[in-house]
């Protein structure tokens, strides 16, 4: 049996379901993250988790425990909220050291704790201060000192990193999963944010309108999407409309060139799309691989990366290629030959959003 | 220019409105240090605070006033909390009825406290100690649209569903919630209802006056009809203790660094 269980859980309000048959195992000390757009239900799934909203079906265990209808300050789950939620009537000591105060631990071990956290979370001299006296990213330190001092058995994470500027964003990410890899904490992690799921996770849960679209390491999300939806919200991708001409090889025409696909399994229907990452995507021609030819429509910088965009076939296809200095790029409206492996694409049937190239949640 | 001739008038304004406030004030005072003919003299207060039933009275509004602050502090800090937290519906329903005192003449409030409080089945108009239960309640219910609103301001200006579920998931229960967490975020949301609540049990008339309880409107009125210089004298030495709650309310919110931070002082 998994140390945090979800089964057949279900939450609706009044007449809508916010989460529709909700399942998954969660092991000792993984890290696993709600991935998915806003109202999809991930935050519903964390408050569940934490006992602040009761599935209106299904149950929740952790350890063995039923923890359905336990209140949630007995649930032994720390947890971080999106806007810190620190106590402003007390010192940064004080508030990480609440957890342990309501248990009524003896003051020494209070104070030992909270130097141990302060510690971790390198912060020793802030002990004294205020939660108004500290910047976001420190307060948000601050919180997840607090959420792990009185040794939950589970920590949730509720969009922790949305409302810090980008650059603490990406510090603060390392932190945590640092501090959950030293502690070996089991941790919940809700975001919209692809790029901060993909990065601190072992696994990832995508979700979408009140269900898992696809459970998997971010490596399976990314490279091998089970779902339409997954493969167009987490990065990038192109998705051609093309015609079949071999059903049994994965041949597809596009227009009036040809391609084949590494992956065509889950083919059902006449309404077809080759899905290809930009990243996949390079300039020139191989011998064996799928080469299209087509007019550069628009180039954008994006830093390390340019994205080009070409017409093919009267579709557009974008290609990311890194920004070297002795790359020369090609002018607008020039012919550009493309190439990409066969096993980097596969084909996707489903009639919504045939064409053009669909663009990733928040990056 | 623009800046200069902007700058007289706001000193003109701004002089006009301390005039028209402490004109009237220095006239009572002046009156009231002239009971010694042809010089100034503070007999009149001398007088005023030697009267027993001054002191008694100023006593019995006093403990009053203490009693009806903490009362409708406890009534209604969890109460305004609970809406917040469960029934964030009923707020506007909330705001009706804590307005009702300003809506219903306290005249006929007052009458109709006695025509339910004076027979069974809740007779509390026999015995002095029954009758300050009732007038407690009355105070209580003529304060609440200031301690409700001041309240309401305090529990706007922090998360409180946040911070609740925050201590929730610490392993706080209710009780500590509102002891550790709610009460001191809301100090001086309560200092500030506390001030209004305690000032106007102070100078209530119509309940004391009905109820035949030594309180200090009463008093005051009393006195305004038998005396001259006097009543100049209550109404300057009332004036002194308002100021003087207000100095004790501004001392209270400036104590800690905390309140400081909550206040963005």
């Amino acid at each position: 049996m998994s140390f945090l269980e979800l089964t057949h859980v279900h939450k609706s309000f009044s007449a809508t379901a916010a989460v529709e048959d909700f399942n998954l195992s969660v092991d000792q000390g993984e890290f696993v993250s709600f991935l998915g757009p806003s109202g999809c239900g991930k935050t519903t799934t964390l408050r569940m988790i934490a006992g602040f909203e009761v599935p209106t079906s299904g149950t929740i265990t952790l350890d063995g425990n039923d923890l359905t209808f336990q209140p949630a300050n007995r649930r032994n789950i720390g947890m971080v909220f999106q806007s810190y939620a620190l106590f402003p009537n007390m010192t940064v000591a004080d508030n990480i050291g609440y957890g342990l105060r309501v248990a009524s631990k003896p003051k020494a071990e209070i104070k030992q704790r909270v130097a141990e956290m302060l510690a971790l979370i390198q912060m020793e001299s802030f002990g004294a201060r205020y939660p108004a006296q500290l910047s976001g990213g420190q307060q948000q330190r601050v919180a997840l000192a607090r959420a792990l001092a009185f040794h939950p058995k589970v920590l949730l994470l509720d969009e922790p990193l949305s409302a810090l500027d980008a650059k603490i964003r990406v510090e603060l990410r390392q932190e945590i999963r640092r501090i959950q890899r030293q502690l070996r904490i089991t941790a919940i992690y809700v975001t919209h944010d692809q790029e901060e799921a993909l990065s601190l996770s072992d696994r990832v849960v995508v979700m979408s309108r009140g269900r898992i679209e696809q459970v998997g390491t971010p490596s399976q999300i990314y490279n091998f999407p089970t779902t339409d939806f997954v493969a167009r919200f987490v990065g990038q991708i192109n998705l051609l409309p093309v015609e079949v001409v071999s059903r049994a090889e994965g041949v597809v025409r596009l227009g009036q060139q040809t391609l084949r696909a590494g992956q065509f399994e889950r083919l059902n229907g006449h309404s077809v799309r080759l899905a290809v990452r930009p990243e996949e995507l390079n300039p020139g021609f191989v011998e064996g691989a799928n080469n299209l030819m087509g007019t550069v429509d628009s180039i954008t910088y994006l830093g390390s990366i340019v994205r080009i965009r070409v017409q093919v076939e009267g579709q557009p296809l974008s290609l990311d290629v890194f920004n070297e200095r002795k790359f020369q790029f090609p002018s607008l409206g020039d012919p550009f030959q493309i190439t990409f492996p066969v096993d980097a694409c596969w084909l996707m049937s489903g009639s919504d959003a045939p064409t053009a190239t669909d663009q990733g949640a928040a990056s | 220019m623009k800046t200069r001739g902007g700058r007289f008038w706001a000193v003109f304004w701004g002089g006009l409105a301390l005039l028209y406030f402490f004109l009237p004030l220095y006239g009572t005072l002046e009156f009231s240090l002239r009971m010694q003919k042809g010089t100034y003299s503070l007999l009149a207060y001398q007088t005023v605070l030697a009267d027993p039933q001054f002191l008694t009275s100023f006593g019995y509004s006093a403990a009053m006033g203490v009693i009806t602050v903490t009362l409708s502090m406890l009534l209604f800090v969890p109460t305004v909390y609970w809406i917040y937290l469960r029934v964030p519906k009923a707020r506007p329903i909330m705001e009706v009825i804590t307005i009702l005192p300003f809506i219903i003449p306290t005249i006929v409030y007052v009458f109709g406290l006695i025509r339910t409080f004076s027979g069974p089945p809740f007779q509390l108009t026999e015995t002095p100690f029954k009758t300050d239960i009732l007038i407690t309640a009355g105070y209580i219910v003529l304060s609440m649209p200031y301690m409700f609103r001041a309240v309401d301001v305090g529990m706007r200006s922090i998360d409180v569903r946040m911070l609740t579920e925050a201590a929730q998931s610490l392993g706080a229960n209710q009780v500590q919630i509102l002891f550790h967490v709610i009460f001191p975020n809301q100090r001086i949301a309560i200092l500030s209802g506390a001030l209004i609540c305690f000032a106007l049990v102070i100078g209530e008339l119509i309940l004391g006056d009905f109820l035949v309880r030594p309180a200090l409107g009463p008093y005051m009125v009393q006195v305004g009809r038998d005396r001259a210089y006097e009543p100049a004298a209550l109404a300057i030495i009332s004036y002194a203790l308002t100021w003087i709650c207000l100095g004790l309310i501004q001392f209270f919110s400036r104590g800690s660094k905390t309140q400081r931070q909550l206040t963005g002082r």
